[in-house]
C-alpha cells in the first residue's frame, strides 16, 4: 500500500503540505486507501448566528454540492454521526437507515444516493481551533474499510496540523493584510490602541486605520466584531 | 444473575475494553462511566501495546500567559512520577504550543540509548523535540476534546515499538481515552470561575456585534446590568478588557 505520507515532499519537520494540489492528492489517496470515492474537506465557520460550510477541498461533482446545499453539508458535519478521532465512526446511509431520517428528507436522500454517496463518513478533525470535518463516501454502502477510516482521520490530522494558514486561506478568503491582522491579533489580547502602536512601533492613527480597515473587510460593526470574526475563520 | 454470568459479562466488557478498534464506538457507555482509575488502566493498556515502561496525561492550561502542562495521572498513579514532575516543569513551554495548533507527535530520544531514536525516526509525521524529561525516550501525541480542551499523552520508553500504522491506532486510542478524561474533569480553566449563563449570553452577543444598548434591548435588561455581566465575564476570563473578554472565550470554546 503506497502511503499517502509518501507522495509529499519531506523536510526536518516530516512530510509538508505546501499548496492546494498537495492538499488535493493527499486526500485523493487517501480515499482510494480505504475504498472510498469521494472526499470532502469542509470547514464550518459560524456566520451571521448561523452555521456555514466553506469547503477547503472536495472531489464532488458540482452538481452534487448544488443540489444538496451548503446548508445540509454542515448539519452533516454537526450531526450525531460525526465521529471524534478514536470514536468508530458510523456511516449516514442514504437509502433505507432510520438514522437518516433525522438530518435528510426523502428526495434529499435520493439525490445523495444517485450522485454516488449512498454511503457517508462524516469525522472531526482536531486541529487547532478550526471546525474542520472530512466527509468520506462510497456508492454503495459497506465498502469503507472502518479501521482503515479510523487511521486516515489521524493522518489528515497529522498532515493539516503544519498548515493552518492553507485552510484559513482555503475556507475563507483570508482579506487581511499581514499588518492589519497583527493590530486585530494585539487587540484580542486586550491591547489597547497606543499599546499596539508602541508593540509595532508605529503611531496609534495607523493602529487604528488597520483596524478600522480590518473592521470594514469584515463588515463588522466594531472591534469586538472584527476579532470574533477572525478567531471564528481561524485568522488569528 | 448467576455468579458464571457476572463473571462472562465482565470479561466480555474487559475485551471489549482491551480491544483496540472495537472499543469506542460511538455513544458507547464505557465514554460516560469512566473513572479516573479506569482512565489510567486504559492508558495502560495502551503503554503495554507498544511496550512504554512508562506514561502520563497532561492537560495543556487553555491561558496564553501561563503555557504550561498539568499533569492529570501518569504510570505511578495515585503518586507522582519524577519524570511528570520534569515534564510539567519548565521544558513543556515549547510543547504546549504545538500542542495546542497540532497534532503531530514529537519525539525525543536519550542519546546513551542506542535502539530507540531509530524507531522514531521511521515514523513519517512525528518529528524531533528537545527531551521533556532528562535521561529517557518517549513521545508525546497531542489530544482534544470537543469543548476546545487540549492535552498530552506522554510514553516513556527506551524499546517501544511504534510504525506509522501502530501510531495511528495508539494516537485514535489516546484521543478517545482523552475525551472520557475530559468528561470526568471538564478542563483545567486556568483558574477560571465557572461562567453564568447570562454572561455567556451577553458576551456572545457583544461578539455577534452587539453594544451594550443593544444586547440590554435584546435581553430585556437595563444597561448598568449588561454592563455588569460583561465586566463579571472580563474579570472571571482573566481579560483585561471586553475584546480579550471575547477573544478568550471564543477559543476555549465558550461561545461560538
Amino acid at each position: 500500500m503506497s502511503s499517502p505520507a509518501a507522495l509529499l515532499e519531506s523536510d526536518a519537520s516530516g512530510p509538508r503540505l505546501t499548496s492546494r494540489g498537495d492538499l488535493t492528492g493527499f486526500f485523493m489517496q487517501l480515499a482510494a486507501d480505504i475504498a472510498a470515492d469521494s472526499y470532502m474537506l469542509v470547514a464550518i465557520v459560524h456566520d451571521q448566528d448561523r452555521n456555514d460550510a466553506r469547503i477547503v477541498s472536495s472531489n464532488w461533482i458540482f452538481d452534487a454540492i448544488e443540489l444538496i446545499g451548503k446548508r445540509l453539508i454542515a448539519n452533516l458535519a454537526l450531526g450525531p454521526l460525526t465521529a471524534a478521532p478514536g470514536m468508530r465512526p458510523k456511516p449516514l446511509v442514504a437509502a433505507h437507515a432510520p438514522n437518516a431520517r433525522a438530518l435528510l428528507t426523502g428526495e434529499e436522500a435520493r439525490l445523495l444516493d444517485v450522485l454516488g454517496h449512498a454511503e457517508i463518513y462524516s469525522l472531526r478533525l482536531n486541529v487547532g481551533h478550526q471546525r474542520l470535518f472530512v466527509l468520506f463516501s462510497a456508492a454503495e454502502p459497506d465498502r469503507i474499510d472502518v479501521t482503515g477510516l479510523m487511521k486516515a482521520q489521524l493522518q489528515c490530522c497529522y498532515a493539516l496540523s503544519g498548515i493552518p494558514q492553507l485552510i484559513a486561506a482555503a475556507a475563507m478568503q483570508d482579506p487581511l493584510s499581514d499588518r492589519e491582522r497583527e493590530c486585530l491579533f494585539w487587540v484580542s489580547e486586550g491591547k489597547t490602541t497606543d499599546e499596539v502602536a508602541v508593540i509595532l512601533g508605529v503611531s496609534s492613527n495607523t493602529v487604528n486605520s488597520y483596524i478600522t480597515h480590518a473592521i470594514q473587510k469584515f463588515a463588522a460593526s466594531n472591534r469586538a466584531m472584527a476579532i470574533a470574526t477572525a478567531i471564528r475563520s481561524g485568522i488569528i | 444473575m448467576k455468579h458464571a454470568q457476572v463473571k462472562e459479562a465482565a470479561a466480555a466488557l474487559f475485551n471489549d475494553q482491551r480491544n483496540p478498534f472495537g472499543a469506542f464506538s460511538l455513544g458507547s457507555d464505557t465514554h460516560g462511566a469512566a473513572t479516573i482509575p479506569d482512565a489510567v488502566r486504559r492508558c495502560r493498556w495502551i503503554a503495554v501495546d507498544i511496550n512504554a515502561s512508562a506514561f502520563g496525561l497532561f492537560f495543556v492550561s487553555p491561558s496564553a500567559e501561563r503555557a504550561r502542562l498539568v499533569a492529570c495521572f501518569d504510570s505511578d498513579y495515585p503518586s507522582t512520577a519524577v519524570a511528570t514532575k520534569f515534564i510539567s516543569g519548565a521544558n513543556g513551554e515549547e510543547m504546549v504550543r504545538h500542542s495546542r495548533t497540532s497534532t503531530a507527535p514529537r519525539w525525543w530520544a536519550d542519546e546513551a540509548v542506542a535502539g530507540s531514536p531509530r524507531t522514531f525516526r521511521d515514523l513519517a509525521w512525528a518529528t524531533p523535540v528537545a527531551p521533556l524529561a532528562p535521561g529517557t525516550s518517549g513521545i508525546a501525541l497531542p489530544v482534544h476534546a470537543d469543548r476546545g480542551q487540549c492535552g498530552l499523552v506522554v510514553f516513556l520508553g527506551s524499546e517501544m515499538t511504534l510504525s506509522d500504522d501502530s501510531l495511528y491506532e495508539i494516537h485514535a486510542r489516546c484521543f478517545a481515552l482523552f475525551a472520557a478524561v475530559a468528561r470526568i474533569r471538564p478542563g483545567d480553566a486556568g483558574g477560571t470561575r465557572a461562567i453564568s449563563k447570562r454572561e455567556l449570553e451577553c458576551l456572545k452577543l457583544t461578539a455577534n456585534g452587539n453594544t451594550s444598548e443593544e444586547i440590554a434591548k435584546l435581553l430585556k435588561l437595563s444597561v448598568h446590568t449588561a454592563n455588569q455581566y460583561l465586566t463579571q465575564s472580563t474579570q472571571k476570563l482573566n481579560a483585561v478588557n471586553r475584546n480579550q473578554a471575547v477573544a478568550k472565550a471564543l477559543r476555549l470554546g465558550l461561545i461560538e
